[in-house]
């Protein structure tokens, strides 16, 4: 849709802007999420930049480990480009666990710390559909409806529009969930989890492109209803039981 | 918002009937490339690269489309662009390893053979160098910013597209995401 803006003589790549913005709302909502929880905002703040500092590192690292070859005689190419050679299976596992053990030195509760990131996990989500929209290889599935938009021609459903969608209502769940008193910690997690992985559920369906396993089944489908499902149950098994059930 | 257990667990089943149902309903047919292989021409990924035909600097013809059946990498660069200029080594190399498997091209955006003939006798360019004297070809592709890279797989559709130097590790992933596919 729009690769790029440009600025006079500047040509700036629309996707690098857009998550820069989308790394600093999600800080300030982990921040914004923290002191309504009335939990420790450094801390949580501190959580939110090592996870996705140390993922950052960690998934430039795994990629020039696994091309070590091409880098030996280019030792420059590690720190520029940063555009692209990126593992996001190393960004993934290293950024959690950073976030992890640095929460725990902190000596934040888990399930609480969850509860006030969720919203800035949203807002990465949401920044990548973002991204993609603009600028990235995605796109849905031929559809000639009032909110198709055009892409060379062709009208198509704006899948990523949808996925921006299922953000806001997580976003909206997680609000309305915290106006009530917490049965227990984790549970505004948990609920956020539970609509933003239904909204993909639903979504994915409309991609063209989708990730598909060779049954073509789609597999991000299949991983949010999982992610769903287990949300659920855990609602279901930490919540307490009513007083009929009782 | 639900607060009792069997409340939740009413969830549970719902979302686990329905949201198999949808899984099976969303399921792909067998032919999944039919979508691409019915798509317009575009300078867009997923879509059917934009055929072209440009005289390259030997003075031959070079043509997109009768490449297919083995991936292309074009390049849109310029002599006077000091990124394209450091990353074209890079191609060079892979030419070289990838000889026979990749077709890599460098399309030369807006300038004319006398200007690009000494320059690349001096870097050692050795893969076809097509000549887009006015343009026009950058303009169908949209190229708004150099270096642009386009990697396109044998069937002739656009697999992904950088912006951008480009390194060579990340150059020779990418070739080696096309040949896998």
């Amino acid at each position: 849709m729009l690769p790029t803006i440009e600025i006079g003589p500047l040509v700036i790549p629309s996707a690098g802007l857009v998550y820069i913005l989308g790394i600093w709302l999600a800080l300030t909502a982990a921040e914004k999420a923290a002191a309504r929880l009335e939990l420790n905002v450094a801390a949580t703040y501190g959580v939110a930049v090592t996870t996705l500092a140390t993922g950052f590192i960690a998934a430039r690292l795994a990629f020039v480990a696994l091309h070590w070859n091409a880098y030996q005689q280019n030792l420059l190419g590690i720190v520029w480009p940063l555009t692209s050679g990126y593992s996001l299976p190393a960004g993934l596992l290293f950024g959690i666990a950073g976030g992890f053990f640095y929460g725990r030195a902190k000596q934040l509760p888990a399930a609480r710390t969850l509860d006030a990131l969720a919203p800035s996990l949203i807002t990465l989500l949401m920044t990548v559909s973002l991204a993609d929209f603009l600028a990235g290889p995605g796109y849905g599935l031929r559809a000639d409806l009032p909110w198709s938009i055009d892409l060379f021609g062709v009208r198509r459903h704006p899948v990523q529009l949808y996925e921006l969608l299922g953000g806001f209502l997580a976003l909206a769940g997680w609000w309305l969930a915290r106006r009530s008193p917490q049965p227990f910690p984790g549970r505004l997690f948990l609920v956020s989890t539970t609509i933003y992985g239904s909204t993909r559920l639903v979504t994915d369906a409309f991609r063209a492109n989708a990730w598909l396993s060779t049954d073509g089944y789609h597999l991000l489908q299949i991983i949010s209803l999982l992610a769903v499902l287990l949300s659920l149950l855990l609602l279901a098994y930490l919540s307490p039981p009513s007083v009929a059930e009782q | 918002m639900p607060k009792s257990r069997f409340t939740w667990i009413l969830l549970f089943l719902g979302v686990l009937l329905l949201g198999s149902a949808w899984i099976l309903e969303s399921r792909e047919p067998a032919d999944s490339t039919a979508e691409a292989a019915g798509v317009a021409e575009a300078p867009a990924v997923g879509y059917l690269a934009p055929d072209f035909t440009l005289t390259t600097l030997n003075g031959q013809t070079f043509t997109l489309s009768e490449q297919r059946g083995r991936p292309v990498v074009v390049n849109f660069w310029a002599t006077w662009c000091p990124p394209c200029r450091a990353e074209i080594p890079h191609f060079q190399d892979a030419s070289v390893k990838y000889n026979g498997q990749v077709a890599i091209i460098g399309v030369d955006d807006g300038e004319t053979i006398a200007k690009v003939a000494p320059f690349a006798n001096e870097m050692g360019i050795t893969y076809p160098l097509p000549v887009d004297e006015n343009s026009i070809v950058s303009s169908r592709y949209h190229v708004n910013s150099l270096p642009s890279t386009f990697f396109i797989d044998s069937e002739g559709v656009i697999q992904k597209i950088h912006i951008g130097l480009i390194n060579q590790a990340v150059l020779e992933d990418q070739i080696e995401q096309l040949l896998a596919n």
